[in-house]
């Protein structure tokens, strides 16, 4: 799926994603035009509204991802926007935020960010984080993600030619995201572990971001302990174990 | 967080809880997969939380971190909380 677009000055791809309620669907609307349709995901019932837009001479196709507050292997919707982001690997994903309540809504982006997603923050709400006198810094926050955030109001449009913009230099800009949450020397030692035993499969860690692999294996998550069981031997699958414990 | 089963004090289950009433998280019990689960919710120790309806003795809606969230009964039995006067 990589070799759709990476970096051919072609087609790009941007999945939206964030949790319920922060005005997701107006913005892929704003973004969009009147050009969305609505779709569905393979073998799922979970929908997913696909649209473009051309900005700049460069055409983007928009998806529209569930909105969520986590991406667990437990709840469909979750699994169908990881699955999308892991599996199909847009070339942008746009985390949209909710400016007045950064606290839940960064939860989210920093599961992005361990997902290794190239990403462009859309800060919205802007307008009511102004009336209620939240101070942002934005580039502060921005540097911290790692990540260009644009502050937008979707119910006016305002920032939406900048968050187009942006889209279009994140896709086209190779450098990765550099931030990464620290979990404390008890769990970066376990993630230590488990990334050698990982680092003996290179084609498994072409495909998945290798800390996220890690991390998802401490959390015990189905879906990857799933994949590892087929992918590694017993004496690769026993030292993992060793460090996640057995169940 | 995953606490062994006993009631500590003054705390208790957000689903006593009237409508109107406001609380802090002090822990959450049950299995791993459901205490994971309603901290991806916001249900986090010491998060701020007010019962915004309670429908006894079926769901609750619940105000936390910025946002409405549905809990059945029984996911509210194994939140505890400690009352507070103002958020």
């Amino acid at each position: 799926m990589s070799t759709k677009t990476k970096d051919t000055g072609e087609q790009i791809t941007a999945a939206l994603i964030g949790n319920p309620n922060v005005g997701k669907t107006e913005i892929f609307n704003r973004l969009t035009g009147l050009s969305q349709r609505v779709g569905n995901f393979p073998g799922v019932t979970v929908e997913k509204k696909g649209g473009r837009f051309i900005h700049q001479g460069q055409v983007v196709d928009v998806v529209d991802l569930p909105g969520t507050y986590s991406l667990t292997a437990k709840a469909l919707d979750e699994l169908v926007a990881r699955d999308f982001i892991v599996e199909e690997k847009p070339n942008v994903v746009v985390d949209i935020v909710d400016g007045t309540s950064l606290e839940r809504n960064l939860y989210l982006t920093f599961l992005l960010m361990e997902l290794d997603a190239n990403l462009v923050i859309a800060l919205n709400r802007w307008d009511l984080v102004k009336a209620r006198k939240i101070n942002v810094d934005l580039d502060r926050l921005s540097e911290l993600l790692g990540a260009p955030i644009v502050a937008t109001v979707a119910t006016t449009g305002e920032g939406l030619e900048d968050l187009k913009s942006s889209i279009i230099k994140v896709a086209h800009d190779q450098k990765k995201s550099k931030a990464i949450l620290d979990y404390g020397n008890d769990v970066e030692a376990g993630i230590k572990s488990i990334s050698a035993v990982l680092n003996e499969k290179p084609d498994l860690l072409k495909r998945y971001p290798p800390r996220w692999l890690a991390i998802k294996l401490i959390e015990r998550d189905e879906r990857v302990l799933e994949k590892a069981n087929s992918m590694f031997s017993g004496l690769q699958m026993a030292k993992i174990l060793e460090v996640i414990g057995y169940e | 967080m995953n606490s062994g089963g006993s009631i500590s004090g003054g705390s208790l289950p957000l689903a006593f809880l009237p409508e109107g009433a406001k609380a802090t998280v002090s822990d959450i019990q049950g299995e791993k997969s459901i205490v994971g689960h309603l901290a991806d919710m916001g249900f986090t120790p010491s998060a701020r939380i007010m019962i915004l309806k309670s429908c006894p003795p079926g769901a609750m809606l619940v105000w936390v971190k910025e946002a409405r969230i549905a809990l059945g009964r029984g996911m509210a039995m194994q939140i505890l909380v400690n009352e507070i006067e103002e958020l």
